[in-house]
């Protein structure tokens, strides 16, 4: 990952939604973007090149255009008409971004439209979280990477958010390897990144 | 087996591509149903054996061409149903509300500096009614302020018209049982007919409660009985004692005069005559 001093940035054409620019390369805002959150807070698993990834609740395309700057494809799959529509226009000036309008849920919605992929990020707010990234497994590579921001408050409001993030990990090393659980605190209240590795 | 991809079926004799153009893939591919247990994900290679593309910059061109076709039609079905835009006009006329009442306590205060003889205390004087009084006894920036309140008030009005007529056609049951305007205001909240449609009795009674509702299930403080269901006179008019359970009621109705809107989107009125009668009976004090 690229940083300038501490500040995180992506290269690629500015302007996507008013970010700061820094020497030419655009600032990632840990505040807007768990996944930069994940980055300053000492996450290691970095964006390569050649990566393929499946980004699930892309909304409206901000973290989604960073990610973009780094990797080779990202397949960005939103369910709701009104951020979607701003994704397309992100995707219009970013050759590597394919819209999908499904629900995450329903993977076999775009099924017809996937490869493998390297990588899946999931940021949705939804209470089966676990439940949505188990059913898009079958698009990770053996060895490829499920990086998770666990909505604590999404699963339910009234539980101890650490209660949830321990059940989801529980949840999830049935099928994957949790190499790391990091809260985003101060960025984010009640947000865990979860970084699981799939079984090669 | 079988696998059905957007850019064409693929099995064991080989591959039949389905063209190049962007709107007829788009066309089949709405049609795709993929069973998951056999699936496999594409190899973008196998569409450039297929003859489809024939480098894996044309792969994601063509791909991105055929999602982004697929998303602006799905979005366009989306925003094709009438409540979608009822949703916008009814959140626009409480904005207005809030804006208005904002700009004409602000305007007072100004106008009563200006005249320190002036008090609205013992007499009736409604924040409605101060924009006429100061248009009349000011001049220059505070006249006009009180000006485009007036105009405002004039929009506001017209919206709530056109908001309740709308609401009486997008969904004719409500709208009979709690009136148009609090109609659109549950729909609102809700965030569609067919989320409104699909909620049990006691999350309608509750919609727009939210904060007490959260308090409440935290821990300790009493639940609420009413959301925005209480700005219908039947809640709010009910003796303290059976207000919950009118409210209960009203909201119980309510829950099948959405669903009706949404399945049949017609009155009702065997159901309406039943409801009604209902609710006046949980309004009477035993």
């Amino acid at each position: 990952m690229i940083r300038i001093g501490n500040v995180l940035v992506s290269p690629g054409e500015g302007g996507v939604y008013g970010e700061r620019m820094l020497e030419g390369y655009r600032v990632w805002d840990p505040y807007r973007s768990k996944f930069a959150a994940y980055y300053l807070l000492g996450g290691e698993l970095e964006l390569e090149p050649g990566m393929r990834v499946l980004y699930l609740g892309a909304a409206n395309g901000t973290t989604v255009s960073h990610v973009a700057d780094y990797v080779e494809t990202v397949y960005a799959v939103e369910f709701a008409p009104r951020p979607m529509q701003d994704l397309l226009e992100v995707a219009r000036r970013r050759k590597n971004i394919v819209p999908i309008m499904a629900d995450a849920n329903r993977p076999y919605e775009y099924a017809p439209f996937m490869e493998g992929v390297d990588l899946i990020y999931q940021d949705v707010a939804q209470p089966d979280q676990i439940g949505i990234a188990e059913k898009n497994l079958i698009f990770l590579k053996p060895g490829g990477h499920l990086v998770l921001m666990l909505k604590t408050r999404s699963v339910d409001v009234r539980r101890d958010p650490a209660d949830v993030v321990e059940e989801a990990r529980a949840g999830l090393s049935q099928h994957l390897d949790v190499v790391d659980l990091r809260w985003l605190e101060p960025y984010h209240h009640d947000h865990a990144a979860i970084v699981c590795t799939r079984r090669g | 087996m079988l696998q059905r991809y957007w850019f064409g079926d693929l099995d064991e004799q080989g591959c039949r591509g389905a063209g190049t153009d962007p709107a007829a893939l788009a066309k089949r591919a709405a049609t795709l149903r993929t069973g998951m247990e056999s699936y496999i994900p594409i190899e973008w290679e196998t569409a450039r054996d297929c003859g489809v593309v024939r480098d894996r910059e044309e792969y994601i061109d063509l791909l991105r061409a055929v999602c982004t076709t697929l998303a602006r039609k799905k979005i366009a079905i989306a925003y094709q149903s009438r409540d979608v835009e009822l949703l916008q006009m009814v959140r626009m006329l409480d904005e207005l509300d809030n804006v208005i009442n904002l700009l004409s306590e602000r305007a007072a205060e100004w106008y009563q500096v200006t005249n320190p003889a002036f008090s609205r205390k013992y007499r009736y004087l409604p924040a409605k009614k101060m924009p006429g009084i100061i248009k009349r006894g000011a001049r220059g920036g505070l006249a006009d302020v009180a000006d485009e309140i007036d105009r405002l008030a004039g929009v506001r009005s017209r919206l709530m018209r056109e908001v309740s007529a709308r609401a009486d056609e997008v969904m004719p049951n409500v709208s009979a049982l709690i009136g148009g305007l609090v109609a659109a205001r549950l729909l609102s909240r809700a965030g569609g007919l067919s989320t409104l449609a699909r909620m049990p009795g006691s999350t309608i009674q509750v919609l727009g409660s939210e904060q007490a509702l959260f308090s409440h299930l935290r821990g300790g403080t009493p639940p609420p009985k009413h959301g925005i269901i209480f700005q219908h006179r039947r809640v709010h008019n009910a003796p303290r004692e059976v207000r919950g359970r009118v409210a209960r009621v009203l909201a119980a109705k309510l829950a099948i005069a959405a669903r009706l809107d949404y399945y049949r989107g017609v009155l009702v009125p065997e159901f309406l005559d039943d409801a009604q009668k209902r609710i006046d009976e949980a309004g009477v004090v035993a």
